[in-house]
C-alpha cells in the first residue's frame, strides 16, 4: 500500500462513513428489540460509537503525510482566510508590500553601491594618494608631478604607484570630430588596478619617455563603438588633437577608470611639469597598490613622513601640504555612504510601521475570530498547532507582500539605475541579485514572525471557556493595550521621519532660493577644446574663438554669445594663487588663491553677473595693450579694504609662469561657482584676448528652448573649423539641476518614506480607533441613554486618539532629537535640532492624527442607544 | 509505552475475535465487550481506526457482504499473515503476563 494510500484515502474515506452508519443502524434496530423508543435507540447507538467524525478523522490522518500535509493544509486554510478577507487582505499585503519594496529597493542599493567588492583585483588594497593642505582649506587635493616622481622613489609601502591625469581629445578620422575623454597614466596604472587587456598589451615603462612615437590603449567601448570590435586593431593608428596614436592594446570589458574615460595614453612629464615651480601645480591623481600585509594607516604615516621631509626641502611650494590616503572604496562611494545609510534607516522604521500596522490589523480581526479558535481548542487543537496556523498565516500575508514588494522594488531599482554617476555611483551594479533576493526572502520571514507573533500569542493565551462565555463582544483590556501601544510606536517612528524629511525639505527648499550669483535660464552651454598640435599660436586660437562669437552671434535669435575657460555651472574650475600689491611680500603658498576665468567681453552680460564699479572688458583690451583684469566683490572687500581697487594692480599666478601685475578695470558680483550651497568663491577674470586659452565653454542666451540649440552650435564650430569637435553641450538648468541632483534625491526619498509612514501611521490611529469605537457601543449607548451628549461621546473617544498620539509625538520628539543629528552634512541653513521643524511636524502629526480618530469618533455619536443597548 | 500496549491489546482482541470467521464492526466490538463480561469497556468507535490499521498491515482483509438482518456491512476476516501475527502476539501475550504475575505474586504473600 505505501504512500498510494494517500490518494485513495478520499474513497475510503466514503466507505468508512457508510460502515460507521451500518453499525449506527445494527445498534439502533438492537436497541429498538430491546424495548427503546426509536429516539432513545439512536441517541444510545451514537454514544456506543463514539464520535463519528473524529473516527473518521483519524482514520484519514493514519493516511497522510503529517507534518507537510498539515503544513499544506495550514497554508490552504491561510489562503482561504485571506480571500474571505479580501479587504483585510488588500490593505495587509499593500501596506507590507510598500515596507518590504522599499526595503529591498534601498538595499540592493546598499548593496550594490556600498558593499559588493569593486571590479578590481583584490580592490582593498588599492588606496587613493592625495595630498592635503587643511590649513588653507584643501583636505583632499590633487597631486604635483615633481612630488608625486619624490613619493615614487621614496615610498616602500606599495607594490605599484601611478600618476593619472585626465585628459580630453579631439579625435578626427571618423565620420565627424568627436571629442573623447581619455587619461595619460603612468606605465604602472593597470597593474595598480589589477586589470589587464582583452587584447594586446598595456603601456611598458619605455612608453612613458617623452618624444617617443605615441602609444595608446582603447576601452572595450570606444573599440566597439569606432572601430566595430575590429579584432585587427592593434597596431592601426589614430588620430588625436592632430598627433597620430598607434594602438597597443584594448582593455577589458567594464573596465573604465577614471570614470568615463574612454582610451588611455601614456604619462609623460616634460621638463616643465617637473621643474622646481610645478611643485605647486596640483593635478595629478594618484593611485597606489598596497603591498601584502601593508595596512592604509602605516602606508598614510610613511607617505605623511615623506611629505615632511618635502615640506622641509621646499618650503616656497610644499608649505602645509602632507599626504592623505583613501582605500579606493571610500573615494568611489564614500560620500553618499551618510545618504544611503539615513535612507536605509529610514526604509527600516517604515518597514516597522508597516509591521505595527498589520500586527493591529491581526489583532483587530482576532478578537472577531476568537471563537473560531476557542471552538477548535474544545475540539481538541493543540495551542502549537493553532499558533502554528496563525503564524503560517502571518508568513503567507508577508510571502505575497513580499512578492508585490519586489514588483515595486525592481520597478525602482530601474528607476534608480538610471541616475547618472554623478548623483549616484556604481549605479549600474545596482539590482535584484541574489543577495538581495535573500534579503527579501529574510525580511519576509522576519516580518510575518514580528507581527504575527503578538496576535499568535494573544489569540492562543487565556482559557478557550472564558472566551465562549465572553460572547465575543468585550476584547480583553490586555490587548488593547498592546494595540496602544502600537500605535504609539507607530507615531514615534513616524514623527521622527518626518521631522527628518522636514529638515532635509527646508534645506532643499532654501538651496533652491540661493541666488547663484549669474542668471543660467535660456542658456545653452558647449565646450571646445582646439588641439595644440593645429592651434599652437595665441593669435590662432583668439581668432578661432572671436570667429566662432560672432558667427553664433549673427543667428537668429541668439541673444548673447561669450566664451569663458570656466562654467560657473560645473564647479571644480581652475583656482590660482593671487597677490595684491601688499601682499607680494608672501610666498606663493601662502598668498590666497581665487577662481580663475578667462572670458570674452560679452561672458558678464550673457551671464548676468552684475558690475558693480568700474567697467567690463572691451575689445580694446587687445594683446598689445596693458593687461587688464576683474576682480569679484569678495575679494574687493577682503583685501582691498576701503580703497577704491579700480586703478590698482593683482598680480596672478597662472599655472607655473611668473605672475604678472594687472590693472584692475573692474569689480563684479561673487558667483557661487562651488556649488550653491558653498560660500561664494573668489575669482578673477581675464580677457581672452590678452590670455590665450585652448579650452573653452560657450554660452548662448537665446529667445527660443535653449535645448534646441546643439545642432546650431555644432555647425557653427565645423563651420570655422570642419575637424573641430563640441562636446558636452547643455542647457544652464540641466547643469544647475544636476549640481542640486544628491540633495534633491535624498530630499525626494526621505519625504516620500516620510509621507507613507504618516499614511500609514494614520491609518494605524484610524483602525484602533474604529475598533475601539466598535467594542465600546454598548458602552456608548448606556451613556447616551442616560443622558450624554454627542459632544461628550466625541470627547470621550477623540481624547483616547490624542493621548496616544500625544504619547507617540513626545516619544518621537525625543527620538528625532537623538537621531537628526547624524544628517547634520546634509543640512543647509537649518540646524538638526530646528525647533521651528519640529514644532511645525509634530502640529501637522497630531493634526492628522486628529482628524484620523475624529471619523470614528464622529461614527459614535451616532450610536442610536436603542440598537446599540440590542447590539449583543 | 502504555499506549502501545493498549493498541496491541485491542489488536490481538481483534485478531483473536476473527478466529472463529469473519464478521463486521458491530459484531467484533460485541463479541469483545461480552467475551470479557464487560470489563474491557471499548468505545465502539475506536474499533474502526484499528481495523483500518490492521487491514493496512495486511493482517485481516474486507469485503462487503449482507449481515444477518440483510444489511450491506462491510466483513473482515483473518489472512495467513494474521493467523501467523495473532500466535505470535499471543505467545507475546503470555509471556508479559507471566512476567508481570511473577512480579506480582511475591508481593501478594
Amino acid at each position: 500500500m505505501g504512500w498510494t494510500r494517500f490518494f485513495r484515502r478520499a474513497s475510503w474515506d466514503q466507505e468508512r462513513e457508510r460502515e460507521l452508519q451500518t453499525y449506527l443502524e445494527i445498534e439502533t434496530g438492537e436497541n429498538i428489540a430491546r424495548g427503546m423508543t426509536s429516539e432513545d435507540a439512536r441517541y444510545a447507538a451514537r454514544r456506543k460509537l463514539g464520535n463519528p467524525t473524529q473516527i473518521r478523522e483519524e482514520i484519514y490522518r493514519m493516511n497522510s503525510l503529517t507534518f507537510i500535509e498539515s503544513l499544506w493544509q495550514d497554508v490552504r486554510c491561510g489562503l482561504r482566510m485571506l480571500r474571505k478577507n479580501a479587504g483585510f487582505s488588500a490593505v495587509a499585503i499593500l501596506t507590507l508590500a510598500l515596507g518590504i519594496g522599499a526595503n529591498t529597493a534601498i538595499f540592493s542599493v546598499i548593496h550594490g553601491v556600498l558593499l559588493s567588492p569593486l571590479p578590481y583585483n583584490d580592490p582593498d588594497r588599492i588606496v587613493l594618494v592625495l595630498e592635503s593642505n587643511p590649513t588653507r582649506g584643501f583636505p583632499q587635493f590633487s597631486v604635483s608631478p615633481p612630488n608625486y616622481i619624490d613619493w615614487k622613489k621614496d615610498s616602500t609601502s606599495f607594490e605599484q604607484i601611478a600618476s593619472i591625469a585626465r585628459g580630453d581629445f579631439n579625435y578626427t578620422g571618423g565620420a565627424e570630430p568627436e571629442r573623447i575623454s581619455g587619461a595619460r597614466v603612468a606605465s604602472s596604472f593597470f597593474a595598480v588596478m589589477g586589470v589587464t587587456p582583452t587584447m594586446g598589451r598595456t603601456f611598458l615603462p619605455e612608453d612613458d619617455v617623452v618624444g617617443k612615437a605615441g602609444v595608446v590603449v582603447l576601452g572595450y567601448g570606444l573599440w566597439t563603438r569606432r572601430f566595430g570590435s575590429d579584432p585587427q586593431v592593434l597596431g592601426k593608428s589614430l588620430t588625436l588633437d592632430g598627433q597620430s596614436y598607434r594602438v597597443v592594446g584594448v582593455m577589458q570589458d567594464g573596465f573604465q577608470f577614471p570614470r568615463g574615460v574612454d582610451l588611455w595614453l601614456p604619462s609623460e612629464f616634460d621638463a616643465d611639469a617637473l621643474s622646481p615651480g610645478a611643485r605647486g601645480a596640483h593635478y595629478l591623481r594618484v593611485m597606489a597598490r598596497l603591498k601584502p600585509g601593508v595596512s592604509v594607516d602605516k602606508a598614510q604615516s610613511e607617505m605623511v613622513a615623506i611629505s615632511k621631509r618635502l615640506e622641509q626641502q621646499y618650503p616656497k611650494t610644499n608649505t602645509g601640504w602632507t599626504a592623505k590616503l583613501l582605500t579606493l572604496n571610500e573615494a568611489t562611494v564614500g560620500n553618499v555612504r551618510p545618504t544611503l545609510l539615513v535612507l536605509f534607516g529610514a526604509v527600516g522604521f517604515l518597514l516597522l510601521i508597516a509591521c505595527a500596522n498589520v500586527a493591529n490589523l491581526l489583532l483587530a480581526r482576532a478578537t472577531a475570530r476568537q471563537r473560531e479558535i476557542a471552538i477548535r481548542f474544545s475540539l481538541g487543537a493543540s495551542r502549537l498547532r493553532i499558533a502554528r496556523q496563525l503564524l503560517t498565516e502571518s508568513i503567507l500575508l508577508s510571502g505575497i507582500a513580499t512578492g508585490a514588494g519586489l514588483l515595486l522594488a525592481e520597478w525602482a531599482i530601474r528607476a534608480l539605475r538610471t541616475l547618472p554617476p554623478s548623483n549616484l555611483p556604481r549605479a549600474a551594479n545596482i539590482g535584484l541579485d541574489l543577495p538581495v533576493l535573500g534579503f527579501a526572502a529574510g525580511v519576509a520571514v522576519l516580518t510575518g514572525l514580528l507581527f504575527g507573533f503578538a496576535p499568535a500569542l494573544q489569540i492562543t493565551r487565556g482559557a478557550p471557556s472564558e472566551t465562549l462565555k465572553e460572547g465575543g463582544r468585550t476584547a480583553s483590556a490586555g490587548r488593547q493595550g498592546v494595540r496602544s501601544a502600537l500605535v504609539v510606536l507607530e507615531t514615534t517612528l513616524a514623527l521622527v521621519l518626518l521631522v527628518g524629511s522636514g529638515l532635509l525639505l527646508k534645506s532643499f527648499l532654501r538651496l533652491q532660493t540661493v541666488d547663484p550669483g549669474f542668471q543660467y535660464k535660456n542658456i545653452a552651454t558647449a565646450d571646445v577644446s582646439l588641439p595644440r598640435s593645429k592651434y599652437s599660436t595665441d593669435a590662432q586660437e583668439r581668432q578661432f574663438f572671436s570667429q566662432v562669437l560672432e558667427r553664433i552671434q549673427s543667428v537668429q535669435g541668439v541673444k548673447e554669445v561669450a566664451a569663458s575657460s570656466g562654467n560657473p555651472m560645473e564647479g571644480s574650475n581652475l583656482s590660482f594663487s593671487f597677490a595684491t600689491k601688499d601682499l607680494e611680500a608672501l610666498s606663493p603658498s601662502d598668498q590666497p588663491s581665487a577662481g580663475y576665468y578667462v572670458v570674452s567681453p560679452n561672458y558678464f552680460h550673457t551671464l548676468g553677473i552684475p558690475l558693480l564699479l568700474g567697467r567690463f572688458f572691451t575689445p580694446e583690451d587687445s594683446a598689445g595693450r596693458p593687461r587688464v583684469a576683474i576682480i569679484s566683490q569678495t575679494i574687493a572687500q577682503r583685501f582691498f579694504h576701503n580703497k577704491n581697487p579700480i586703478g590698482q594692480t593683482i598680480k596672478i599666478g597662472v599655472g607655473a609662469a611668473v605672475p604678472v601685475a594687472r590693472e584692475i578695470v573692474g569689480v563684479v558680483g561673487d558667483v557661487k561657482d562651488d556649488g550653491l550651497g558653498e560660500a561664494a568663491t573668489m575669482a578673477a577674470y581675464e580677457p581672452y584676448t590678452q590670455m590665450a586659452w585652448s579650452d573653452m565653454t560657450l554660452f548662448v542666451r537665446s529667445n527660443s528652448d535653449p535645448s534646441q540649440m546643439a545642432s546650431m552650435l555644432r555647425s557653427q564650430v565645423t563651420s570655422v573649423d570642419k575637424d573641430q569637435p563640441v562636446a558636452d553641450i547643455s542647457t544652464g538648468d540641466q547643469l544647475m539641476a544636476q549640481a542640486v541632483a544628491q540633495p534633491q534625491l535624498r530630499t525626494t526619498l526621505l519625504s516620500l518614506f516620510a509621507g507613507l509612514a504618516l499614511i500609514l501611521a494614520s491609518l494605524g490611529i484610524y483602525g484602533v480607533m474604529s475598533n475601539t469605537v466598535a467594542q465600546r457601543t454598548h458602552e456608548i449607548g448606556v451613556r447616551m441613554a442616560l443622558g450624554a451628549g454627542q459632544s461628550s461621546v466625541l470627547r470621550l473617544v477623540l481624547s483616547n486618539g490624542v493621548r496616544l498620539t500625544l504619547l507617540g509625538i513626545a516619544f518621537g520628539s525625543a527620538g528625532a532629537f537623538a537621531l537628526t543629528r547624524l544628517m547634520k552634512s546634509f543640512l543647509f541653513h537649518v540646524t538638526p535640532t530646528d525647533p521651528a521643524t519640529f514644532v511645525e511636524v509634530a502640529l501637522f502629526l497630531f493634526l492628522v492624527a486628529l482628524l484620523a480618530s475624529y471619523i470614528p469618533a464622529r461614527r459614535a455619536t451616532r450610536v442610536d442607544p436603542v440598537i446599540a443597548l440590542r447590539y449583543e | 509505552m502504555q499506549a502501545d500496549l493498549l493498541q496491541g491489546t485491542l489488536d490481538l482482541l481483534i485478531l483473536q475475535t476473527l478466529v472463529l470467521g469473519a464478521a463486521h464492526g458491530h459484531t467484533i466490538a460485541h463479541v469483545i465487550e461480552h467475551r470479557s463480561d464487560a470489563v474491557l469497556q471499548v468505545e465502539h468507535g475506536s474499533l474502526y481506526p484499528a481495523l483500518h490499521r490492521l487491514e493496512d498491515r495486511g493482517w485481516i482483509a474486507s469485503f462487503w457482504g449482507t449481515s444477518e438482518n440483510n444489511r450491506k456491512a462491510r466483513y473482515y476476516r483473518l489472512t495467513a499473515a494474521g493467523r501467523r501475527q495473532l500466535a505470535q502476539q499471543t505467545s507475546r501475550w503470555e509471556q508479559l503476563v507471566g512476567a508481570i504475575n511473577r512480579v506480582l505474586r511475591p508481593a501478594k504473600e
